[in-house]
């Protein structure tokens, strides 16, 4: 039975078995290879999207518990990288080999639009799930701090 | 280093397969073309300049570096350089030792002359395009922003306008360089030129590689390390594409990957007895510990009679340390896709180690190297796993099992966790000759492990020394006379690889956890004893009095249960030194901060130059805390990030970098950040404790 939500905006209708996680479905079948995967089990963050605004771990939830719902992606976050977020990131100079930061980016952007001038302790509450091997922590923060200022800003 | 010796064999193979479609525009002038100048640079029909980069970028930020270096000699804003690593290993972007490889921080170092020859070669011969075409001398032209320009009439010639003519012009052997005050980039921290792809999700990694009718393969592998396949029952896995058998295991190919690794997961295989399948760590444990008790063993390193002065010291201080076997967890797994057929095999992945994967693919295919095409992605982190073959022959085998379709093979994490390759478990015993003033006189380390060289056949072990096992301490400093370093071989079960800073790792931690021993039994201040000791090396003095004043040595810290701890290792042509301050929690040690300092030469792009220490910091806190491979019945007990938990944002402590220059000749950065972390952290747990932890990980008491 084919599963319907929308991604980035665009409505659609997967295939994929019931119990495919998301990551999957996002990867192999419509080809949005932004969203990385690093564990499948939920612990490194790497394969984090919004689902309805809310970061979820897309190795770890069967597509058929998204139907209905609104998926936004690396790829979904702007058109042009103008995302405060990114524009911070870009700043900022954050990534190294890269492969982490759009489990990063994602979740940054669903901390700050919960939390528009985050604390140091909400930084860390809210991307302690997104592991980091090349040790990018430390500019992630500047950034996330950056980016509540480019928010503000407008 | 000849850059012309091969310049027709690039215009024939490298320019011709890397081409990408472009589009010409409208004028006669521009070359149609893309126009190979040497080995390393091409320019392309719309004037972007194209790097033929011998590294890979992991992370670490050399094309970066290689991009700013280009743009400064040849005169172009970096924006217009892009940097692409050839598809075929050839001997301009080898290394010493014979093999291209992203390997040993070696990517600027050892890279920035033949680059910068490469550019000033070009802009040379561009320049020279130009003064023909004008009728002036070229020693009247100069360079700006990607033209030829003269300066006396106003004219002006863009690169894209020249380089046709231009490659028609012998290159110079010796072209004169550009004065480093015309540098715009070099020696700055420049933006690296990944950072827009790496932030919109549109970087390539190789497990991101998409091909026309590419299947899917997911590896199901020997639990017990070396294991071989005894049966495989192919109609287990219904609905799988086909069932490929590779060394040691088996790929199962489907439409997708989570169809593929749900089939493999549940694929009948067997697998033969091996020696080992009841080894335990507690067994290699004991090896490694009988091989410090053994009388003798070979000698690396012999000089003057350490023995004999350890006989007759007034004191001897001794210790016996031991590190676990480590993994690399890059956050990309370990992926490659092929497409192969009797006349050709193309590979797109991930790769470190150019000529490794190569060789593999020669042996797997038969086919000889100018058959062999080798696509370098981005790699989501390497840290010295990507220099081996074995996915790749894996992903060929697939290819073949379905009749040359080509097949990405993606690894699990748990199969990229258990399946070995590991940084080798080894252990060491120090020992140090005091004489009755408290100077030390001579010193005896015994390592025993493996041998790790003996993983590579290019490697020669000359006179039992290995680079991959003695580095840091075959070159310590703190003795000159009456030093022996010797080494009882303990073969282990797993095979083992290059993880950062490879020997330079374990040995920087038991050479720097024991001096520091040695100046508690001579009663001295543990920096002060180092400076002392290392007085004639100034850049070592340089980078400890860096962090000696930085971290306010010898002031109080903020409670009795804190303490400061100094490691210095020279590691990859730079000295690193730093101070880590820890605070015993329920007798946990927990990092409160890292001062460091390196000393790296010249400093390419200082910028990436921070971030790589930030980064080698928190790397090497994961396996000083708490991040081990332990093995049980001959297979790895870990799997995931739960059980080999690097650190999360949240635990990071304060780092303060500071780069030191003295003049010194440049060296790596990659590297030489990681070995001093644990021995300090472990030297910081003594000052805080009074008692020494010499076993990592050091979270354990
Ligand atoms: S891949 Fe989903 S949390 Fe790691
Ligand atoms: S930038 Fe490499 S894992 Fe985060």
């Amino acid at each position: 039975m084919a599963t319907d939500f929308t991604v980035n905006g665009r409505a659609v209708s997967s295939g994929a078995d019931a119990d495919t996680p998301l990551l999957w479905v996002l990867r192999d079948e419509l080809g949005l290879m932004g969203t990385k995967y690093g564990c499948g089990i939920a612990q490194c963050g790497a394969c984090t999207v919004l689902a309805d605004g809310a970061p979820v771990p897309s190795c770890s939830i069967p597509v058929s518990s998204v139907a209905g719902q609104r998926i936004q992606t690396i790829e979904g976050l702007s058109p042009d990288r103008g995302h405060p977020v990114q524009r911070a990131w870009a700043e900022i100079d954050v990534p190294q080999c890269g492969y982490c930061q759009s489990g990063q980016i994602m979740t940054a952007a669903a901390l700050l639009a919960a939390r528009p001038d985050p604390s140091d302790a909400d930084i860390d509450a809210a991307m302690r799930g997104v592991l980091c091997r090349c040790g990018t922590y430390p500019r992630i923060r500047a950034a996330i701090r950056r980016a509540a200022e480019l928010a503000r800003a407008g | 280093m000849s850059l012309t010796l091969s310049r027709r064999a690039f215009l024939a193979t490298a320019a011709a397969a890397l081409v990408v479609p472009f589009t010409v525009r409208g004028t006669a002038k521009v070359a149609s073309q893309p126009t190979t100048l040497n080995a390393y640079l091409r320019i392309d029909a719309d004037g972007a300049v194209t790097i033929i980069s011998p590294v890979s970028e992991m992370g670490q930020g050399t094309h970066t570096a290689h991009a700013a270096i280009i743009a400064d000699e040849l005169g172009v804003d970096i924006s217009r350089v892009r940097v692409t690593v050839p598809q075929q290993p050839a001997p301009e972007y080898r290394l010493f030792f014979g093999q291209m490889r992203s390997v040993g921080s070696f990517g600027v170092r050892k890279w920035i002359e033949p680059l910068r020859k490469s550019a000033a070669q070009a802009r040379t011969v561009l320049t020279q395009a130009a003064a023909t075409r004008w009728g002036e001398d070229a020693a009247t032209l100069t360079v700006d922003d990607g033209a030829v320009l003269d300066p006396a009439s106003g004219r002006r010639a863009a690169f894209a306008e020249l380089v046709a003519d231009a490659a028609l012009l012998p290159l110079p052997e010796e072209p004169a360089l550009r004065p480093a005050a015309t540098r715009r980039y070099v020696g700055k921290a420049v933006p690296r030129i990944d950072t827009a792809a790496k932030i919109d999700g549109s970087a390539v990694y190789g497990i991101d590689v998409r091909l026309p009718d590419m299947l899917h393969g997911a590896v199901r592998l020997a639990p017990v390390f070396g294991a071989e396949v005894d049966s495989i029952d192919a109609a287990s896995a219904p609905g799988a594409i086909a069932v490929a058998e590779v060394p040691g295991g088996a790929v199962v190919i489907a439409e997708s990957w989570w169809k593929a690794k749900r089939l493999a997961d549940g694929l009948a295989i067997t697998w033969k007895p091996t020696p080992h399948d009841q080894v335990s760590s507690d067994d290699i444990s004991r090896r490694l510990r009988a091989g410090l008790d053994a009388d003798s063993a070979p000698a690396a390193v012999t000089r003057g009679d350490a023995a004999a002065r350890l006989g007759a010291a007034a004191r001897v201080v001794e210790a016996d340390y031991e590190v676990p076997f480590l993994t690399h967890v890059s956050m990309e797994p370990i992926t490659c896709a092929a497409q192969v057929s009797d006349s050709r095999c193309e590979v797109w992945m991930s790769t470190q180690g150019h000529d490794v994967v190569r060789e593999a693919l020669e042996a797997v295919t038969g086919l000889p190297a100018e058959r062999i095409f080798i696509n370098t992605t981005y790699l989501g982190g390497g840290f010295g796993r990507k220099t081996h073959g074995e996915i790749a022959q894996q992903a060929v085998l697939a290819s073949r099992a379905v009749g040359g379709r080509p097949v990405k093979v993606v690894w699990s994490r748990e199969d990229d966790v258990r399946q070995g390759q590991y940084r080798p478990a080894m252990a060491a015993r120090l020992r140090a000759a005091l004489d009755a003033d408290g100077r030390l006189t001579a010193m005896h380390a015994r390592l025993s492990g493996p041998m790790m060289g003996r993983e590579y056949a290019h490697v020669t072990i000359r006179d039992n020394m290995d680079f991959f096992s003695h580095d840091v301490l075959r070159t310590q400093k703190y003795v000159a006379s009456d030093f022996l370093l010797d080494h009882h071989e303990v073969p282990v079960p797993p095979s083992l690889c290059p993880w950062r800073a490879v020997s330079a790792s374990q040995n920087g931690f038991f050479l720097e956890a024991f001096i520091d021993e040695v100046a508690h039994a001579a009663r001295q201040d543990p920096l002060a004893f180092r400076k002392a000791l290392l007085a004639d090396h100034p850049s070592h003095v340089a980078v400890l009095e860096s962090v000696e004043r930085r971290s306010n040595w010898g002031t109080p810290l903020p409670g009795p249960n804190w303490g400061r701890g100094v490691a210095i290792v020279e590691s990859y042509g730079s000295r690193c030194a730093q101070v880590a301050e820890v605070e015993m929690v329920d007798d946990r040690p927990v990092v409160r901060r890292v001062v460091l300092a390196l000393d790296c030469g010249e400093a390419v792009n200082p910028g990436q130059v921070e971030t790589q220490m930030v980064g080698s910091v928190i790397d090497a806190l994961g396996p000083a805390l708490r991040c081990q491979v332990t093995l049980r019945d001959g297979r790895a007990e870990q799997s995931n990030f739960d059980d080999y938990p690097i650190l999360r944002i949240d635990e990071v402590p304060q780092i303060d970098v500071e780069i030191v220059d003295t003049g010194a000749p440049i060296g790596g950065v990659g590297e030489p950040g990681l070995p001093p972390t644990a021995p300090a952290v472990a030297n910081a747990i003594f000052a805080a404790t009074g008692r020494r932890r010499r076993q990592t990980p050091l979270g354990q008491a």
